[in-house]
């Protein structure tokens, strides 16, 4: 295991690992490992926890730049300071920075915040060759060239390595508070519906098995319990050995969603996202929810579980794979990065 | 020079009726231009209504060796639809069918041809809107929005174009037909979606488009705060951000723009601010009581001299009109103008408008200032006469000090027009040869034989594969 402690230190022992035709599996706070298909042992690790300075950070033009290392966690204590956040990210202990973006890995608010994608205005990322690449701008707003940094974030470090990250933030919200109820599938369905289509729109409506959770953010005016929803804790994660992570129009998901509860598989469904989360413990039931989103246009991706649930971790080949295989033959010419990871 | 089988105008004829074909000289020059100063010319020019026709045309300007130009509405100000070399200039135009609403999502598919302003409007009765909302809104098409990646002023709050794309289709040099994303998140595999949006018709064209829609908001405030200096406008904007408030716009309008407009549509803009700025906070009513209660107290600390609220939907349409009509007010001042589109930290705001206004003096022009001051967009406009070539000449120089200038605090090259032509010797400035490099790898992996819309975006002959980056040349008077 290496762990440079700067991105030229990165791009170097990818360039080496490259001449010497060696396989690199990418580790940032190994979070979000269980993804893509059953790796194959590699030649070597490369840490990106050494990478964890804040390069530039002035509040009040709203953009931080940091190390890909850095853990999220330590990322919001310091934006807590001057009353900014990250909010589209899932920042779950022990996540880095560069490990979220690479998993493309967005946050219950999405509903409100949109997804993590949205928020890398600059990356600065390792190639597989060993080049140090740069793409997009640090400010908020810019369109100079091709857009690098959004085809990173999702990528599963199979493009090159991130290396240091330009984010958009926001600032925190006056008030934020989760409020929920109990019952019938149908019920809650409707009555979330109608939470998700508030003009001002609710963090997150989320409908879990026999419960339906709102998370209202904004001024404190805003944050009181909606007709029939009590306060209540944010929703646990779910417990399951591996999670299935399938999307589906907004507009199907109830459907998607009453097709899994007679599975009787936990899950949590983001009414308006259009993702519903669910727990597996065998392939067939990631074949089983991934057949039920197909039907409805929509995929079903394994996010977390071990080997034996990510045999067919994506599915279908994605439309566009030959171009996605061109782009990685362009950026890891070698084919060293994350072996097994790619999505396509 | 026109580098085009003779015949080509005749075997495009036997894919679409004849008067979708446009060969006649005079009508083949009005495609040459797009919003930009640029210069350039259509080898022939095609106007299909469908994606199968796109495909075949596409097809066909394979086999016949032309290079491809797609273009929307044409008001694009960086040259990226202006074509070179006698170039297929293949205008979407006639595709405008909203082909479906889905207000369960709420999201639009909607064909290229779609002008922005019209999909906001069909979705009034909805209670929804499309949000990026540039300047030529009335004008403009969402296939030309996609491929600019373009902004507008309430990108303050809601993000640009990319934000709003949920899925599209492209049809790619072979003529195949791609689609790309959807109303369902996350599909698996690298973000092609993403890349494509903004990628300005370098790699496919657009035959479809899957946008976000946007529940117009319950609460709405509008002010116009006006100041005795630049540096004091510049400071409020920066404070307002700084207090934790991102109103949905911040714009700003510096006195040479303000009498222009003034003059054009009549607003009651005060003659004698040094600089106005337009403010506009949406959301509950609690949470737009909130922020404008932040931009009285900050503006009043920041010396504002007037805070006009707008009473009512017809005043604060009259104030928007303003705003948007800069552009077209600029056309009393002068024949020709030069817009530039430079963003820059927003805390580094006031000392490059500043900047700007000595290189103005220094190459003795006019330059006026009207812009997306909360995201930190400038965008200097330089007034000049084409015909005046030592005024060119100091247009041109102002131009490049004007990018350098915010490059040098951390700035980038363009915030919303793009790179097209106008911006694509400049990309050096910011991204060294592996950067362009990676970003052709990127470019050549959805059209690896280079045949849409050459020499845009990257400098010369910038090529996944190779080490050395060269400055190819424009043609001769492209640029100005």
């Amino acid at each position: 295991m290496i762990a440079p402690d700067a991105g030229g230190g990165v791009a170097a022992a990818l360039a080496e690992a490259s001449a010497a035709e060696q396989t690199v599996a990418v580790v940032g706070g190994g979070t979000h490992g269980r993804q893509g298909g059953p790796a194959p042992t590699p030649d070597l690790e490369l840490s990106t926890a050494g990478l964890r300075a804040v390069v530039e950070y002035t509040a009040a033009d709203l953009t931080i730049t940091v190390g890909a290392g850095l853990p999220a966690t330590e990322l919001a204590d310091l934006l807590a300071g001057p009353g900014q956040c990250w909010p589209q990210a899932d920042v779950r202990p022990g996540a880095s920075v560069g490990g979220i973006l690479s998993a493309a890995s967005s946050g219950r608010a999405r509903l409100r915040f949109g997804p993590v994608r949205d928020s890398l205005l600059r990356a600065v990322v390792a190639t597989g060759d060993g080049r140090l690449v740069t793409g997009g701008g640090a400010t908020v707003k810019g369109v100079a060239g091709y857009d690098l940094p959004r085809l990173l974030v999702g990528a599963h470090g199979t493009l090159g390595v991130i290396v240091e990250a330009t984010l958009k933030l926001w600032p925190l919200p006056p008030a934020r508070a989760w409020f929920a109820t109990g019952g019938g599938l149908d019920d809650l369905l409707q009555r979330g519906k109608r939470l998700r289509r508030r003009a001002v729109r609710p963090g997150a409506v989320i409908v879990t098995p026999g419960g339906l959770h709102v998370e209202l953010v904004g001024a404190p005016e805003d944050v009181a319990p909606p007709d029939g929803l009590e306060p209540a804790d944010e929703p646990p994660a779910i417990a399951a050995p591996g999670l299935v992570a399938a999307g589906v129009s907004p507009a199907r998901l109830p459907r998607l969603v009453t097709r899994i509860e007679t599975m009787g598989l936990p899950y949590e469904a983001q009414l308006g996202v259009g993702v519903c989360r669910v727990g597996v413990a065998s392939a067939a039931a990631v074949a089983a929810v991934r057949d039920a989103a197909t039907a409805l246009g929509g995929h079903a991706v394994v996010a977390d579980g071990p080997d034996a649930l990510r045999e067919d971790p994506w599915g279908a080949p994605p439309a566009g794979a030959a171009i996605m295989r061109r782009l990685r033959e362009g950026l890891d010419p070698v084919g060293i990065l994350n072996p097994g990871r790619a999505p396509a | 020079m026109l580098l085009r089988p003779p015949s080509a105008a005749d075997r495009f004829r036997a894919l679409l009726d004849d008067e979708w074909v446009i060969d006649a000289p005079l009508e083949r020059l009005l495609y040459g231009r797009d919003g930009s100063i640029a210069e350039g010319e259509a080898g022939l020019v095609v106007l299909p209504e469908t994606r199968q026709e796109v495909s075949a045309c596409v097809r066909l300007a394979a086999e016949l060796g032309m290079a491809v130009v797609p273009r929307g509405s044409g008001t694009g100000l960086a040259g990226g639809a202006v074509p070179l070399e006698g170039a297929l200039v293949l205008a979407l135009s006639r595709m405008t069918r909203i082909v479906e609403i889905d207000e369960d999502v709420p999201c639009a598919w909607v064909e290229p041809g779609v002008l922005n302003l019209d999909l906001s409007e069909a979705v009034r009765h909805l209670g929804l809107h499309y949000a990026p909302d540039p300047s030529s809104q009335a004008a403009c098409s969402i296939g030309g929005n996609v491929s600019t990646n373009a902004g507008g002023p309430h990108c303050l709050k809601y993000g640009v174009t990319s934000e709003h794309v949920l899925g599209l289709e492209v049809v790619l040099a072979a003529g195949e037909v791609l689609a790309l994303g959807g109303p369902a998140p996350d599909a698996p595999g690298y973000d092609l979606r993403g890349l494509v949006v903004g990628s300005e018709g370098t790699v496919g064209v657009v035959t479809e488009i899957c946008v976000r829609l946007t529940p117009n908001p319950p609460a709405v405030y509008t002010a116009l705060c006006d100041f005795a200096s630049v540096r004091a406008a510049g400071e409020f904007v920066s404070a307002v951000i700084a207090e934790g408030v991102v109103p949905a716009a911040m714009e700003m309008m510096d006195e040479v723009m303000i009498a222009a407009v003034e003059q054009f549509v009549g607003a009651g803009l005060p003659l004698d601010a040094a600089a106005v700025v337009l403010v506009e906070a949406d959301g509950s009513p609690a949470d737009v009581a909130r922020q404008a209660a932040v931009v009285q107290r900050v503006g009043r600390a920041h010396g504002a001299r007037m805070i006009r609220v707008a009473a009512d939907e017809e005043e604060r349409a009259l104030l928007w009109k303003a705003r948007k009509s800069a552009f077209g007010a600029v056309a009393r001042v002068a024949p020709n103008y030069y817009l530039h589109d430079c963003v820059v930290p927003r805390t580094r705001l006031v000392e490059v408008l500043e900047e700007i206004g000595r290189i103005a003096e220094r190459h003795d022009l006019v330059i006026m200032n009207v812009f997306h001051a909360g995201d930190g967009n400038l965008h200097p406009l330089i007034a000049f006469d084409r015909r005046n070539a030592d005024q060119v000449a100091r247009v041109a120089a102002a131009g490049r000090d004007i990018i350098e200038a915010c490059v040098a605090v951390g700035g980038v090259l363009s915030g919303e027009h793009g790179i097209g032509l106008e911006k694509r010797d400049y990309m050096p400035l910011t991204f060294n040869e592996d950067d362009l490099r990676a970003q052709a790898c990127a470019r050549d992996a959805l059209d690896p034989a280079g045949r849409f819309n050459p020499h845009k975006v990257l400098p010369g002959a910038a090529r996944c594969g190779e080490a050395v980056l060269e400055a190819g040349h424009l043609p001769e008077g492209t640029w100005l």
